[in-house]
């Protein structure tokens, strides 16, 4: 699904992200970790086309993706829950989802303006989809609510509907379960095991290696911008390179 | 396995999504003793050309067309979060648009729908290049463009140069003259009323939750999908185009037309009225400007009123309308409508469902997009 090679980006001449290559196979639940600052999120970015890469290419289902601005790859299918809240402000939490199935349906500014049939078969497409994934997530009964008003682990649900509303096939999602408590992280992590049971390709930074372990099929590990290690949950855990590079960055 | 299918495949296992009891619950917010205000309102404004007098004719057709041009702005700025310091170069352009025509012996209604499409493709050409600023630069840009335009209709003798156009005839269709001012007045209300459907038609649909969406953050808009530049873009040319087409009813009102009509102040004064009414509210839009220009026309009726003194028309014209200005935005900085329809909201409808104390909610960050709505 996600072919990633030589992917390198750098900030001033400090490489966050240096000579990335992985595969992340079709319907795979790929996990990221690594200490702070180890370029995960600039990773996500090069792959959704919020940030140009310096170096590198990246293929999704064998096309070559990385020279597309972000909306034309959203329209490939990928889908990002950024780390930083993203919401859209004086909407309700149902309008901010609706954006989310924007690609779902086809209707522009001449249809919208003249009240064609297509404008109101677009609403009830989009608002039928927005409420679904609502429901998914467990937010549908503040549906009317504005968005900003929500706390702080229903809008990172929120915006994991957002991005599953648009049907994705690539889903990218940073740290979406920091902030939750353990009853929203339960609720997440069946969310997620429910779209890989429908086919998605999900990509997920996470800190809680159990978190991760429980969900993951396999798991990259980042520092200092480079993959240093991959594989199944439990053997990445043992490395000793993983374990040096998370006592490392631990140090004072 | 493609998108379509596999999602079929999700809503057949799902089953559709609940009906819930906030399903039916209209997106305008409004109470309905507020839509009733709002047709009377209308019905109201239609009424009023019959009962005015000359003078009240005249400031009713400046208030409808400068409400065009303002509603216009308010889109811009409020969902594009793009400010336009020019935006009387589009009220010219669709004036000396349908000018021009009507000038060669085309039908002035012909004139009336060329010079908002003129206004558009203008505003499309130049947006291209300004839309990559932002904030003042854009704004020093757009004046730029301001200079550059009356710099340039100076020279051009199609345009009638420093002297301008004389004798545009008065506007008429199919033969049925309606040149007089009541007639006139009544074709602003018409244009205003085509004006104010379009936006709120675009508000409320796809595209329009899009504007809305980028408006926050054009980041997360483009991960949704939403093609950003270009639809910027589209408002950008759709206020142009209401601009346009106010400005081509102008022009069949005061008969001609010459450079000195739209010095760079009027830009200015547009986006105050914005301003004043609330960015990214078609009802601030038309409250704004009716406030200013009655203000204003108020402040010059008293300031040569007899018994005033010589300095009163100066000094109530800029320094009382300035402090008004000032002490509307310092008190009210989104704007008078936005303020008033969330108290209305608050009191009219059931509190919202909120998993917080909405009354406890900063009232500083409800209502509209500000100014510059980006992150
Ligand atoms: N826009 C930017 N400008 C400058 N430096 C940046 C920018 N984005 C990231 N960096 C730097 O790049 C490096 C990698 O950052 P990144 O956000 O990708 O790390 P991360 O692995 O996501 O960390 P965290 O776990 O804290 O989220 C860091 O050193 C960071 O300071
Ligand atoms: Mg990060």
């Amino acid at each position: 699904m996600l072919h990633v090679a030589g992917l390198t980006r750098s900030f001033g001449g400090v490489y966050a992200v240096r000579d990335v290559a992985l595969d992340v196979a079709d319907g795979e639940t790929r996990g990221v970790i690594g200490p702070n600052g180890a370029g995960k999120s600039t990773l996500f970015n090069l792959i959704s086309g919020h940030l140009p890469p310096e170096r590198g290419r990246v293929e999704l289902a064998g096309d070559r993706i990385d020279r597309l601005p972000p909306h034309r790859r959203a329209k490939r299918g990928v889908s990002i829950v950024f780390q930083s809240a993203r919401i859209f402000r004086h909407m309700t939490v149902r309008e901010n989802v609706m954006v989310g199935a924007h690609l779902r349906a086809r209707s522009g500014f001449p249809s919208a303006v003249l009240r064609l049939p297509s404008h109101f078969a677009a609403e009830r497409t989009i608002r039928a989809l927005a409420e679904e994934a609502l429901d998914r997530v467990g937010l549908l009964e503040w549906a009317d609510s504005d968005a900003e008003s929500l706390p702080l682990g229903q809008q990172r649900a929120m915006q994991v509907a957002r991005a599953v509303c648009a049907d994705p096939r690539l889903l990218l999602l940073d740290e979406p379960a920091s902030g939750l408590r353990a009853q929203e992280r339960e609720r997440l992590a069946r969310v997620i095991e429910e779209l890989k049971s429908t086919g998605v390709t999900t990509m997920l930074i996470e800190h809680d290696v159990a978190f991760v372990s429980r969900l993951a099929d396999r798991v990259t590990v980042m520092d200092l911008g480079r993959v240093i290690a991959a594989g199944a949950p439990d053997d990445v855990r043992s490395d000793p390179k993983v374990i040096t590079a998370y006592l490392g960055s631990e140090e004072p | 396995m493609s998108i379509s299918a596999r999602h079929g495949a999700r809503q057949a296992r799902r089953g559709p999504a609940e009906p819930h009891a906030a399903y039916a619950r209209p997106r305008t917010g409004l109470p309905s003793p507020v839509l009733g205000g709002i047709a009377a309102t209308a019905l109201a404004t239609l009424l009023l050309p019959l009962v005015l007098d000359r003078g009240g004719l005249a400031l009713y057709i400046d208030i409808a067309l400068s409400a065009c041009v303002v509603v216009g702005i308010s889109l811009l700025m409020g969902f594009a979060g793009q400010v336009s310091l020019g935006q009387a170069v589009f009220f010219a352009i669709g004036g000396y648009t349908a000018a021009v025509l009507v000038l060669n012996d085309v039908p002035p209604l012909v004139g009336l729908l060329a010079a908002p499409v003129a206004a558009g493709l203008v505003a499309l050409l130049l947006g291209v290049p300004l839309l990559r600023l932002h904030g003042h630069h854009l704004a020093f840009a757009t004046i730029a463009v301001h200079l550059i335009f009356l710099v340039v209709v100076q020279q051009s003798d199609t345009l009638g140069g420093n002297v301008g156009l004389m004798g545009i005839p008065g506007f008429s269709v199919g033969g049925i003259d309606l040149a007089d001012h009541r007639s006139i007045a009544f074709v602003s209300w018409g244009v205003l009323a085509v004006v104010v459907l379009v936006s709120h038609n675009v508000i409320t649909s796809r595209p329009g939750r899009a504007l809305r969406a980028l408006a926050t953050s054009e980041t997360a808009a483009e991960s949704a999908g939403i093609p950003v530049g270009r639809y910027k873009l589209t408002v950008f040319a759709l206020s142009a185009a209401f601009a346009g087409l106010a400005g081509s009813v102008w022009a069949y009102y005061v008969g001609f037309l010459s450079p000195g009509m739209f010095p760079v102040s009027m830009s200015i004064t547009f986006v105050v009225m914005a301003a004043v009414g609330g960015m990214g509210s078609i009802w601030g839009a038309l409250f704004g400007t009716t406030a200013v220009k009655l203000i204003v026309s108020y402040l010059g009726m008293l300031g040569t009123a007899g018994g005033m003194p010589d300095y009163a028309p100066a000094v109530l014209s800029y320094a009382v309308y300035g402090l008004l200005l000032i002490l509307i935005l310092l008190f009210l900085p989104h704007g008078v409508v936005p303020a008033l329809r969330d108290r209305i909201v608050r009191r009219w409808s059931a509190p919202p469902r909120t998993p917080l104390d909405t009354a406890g909610r900063d009232p500083g960050k409800a209502g509209l997009p500000p100014a510059n709505g980006r992150p």
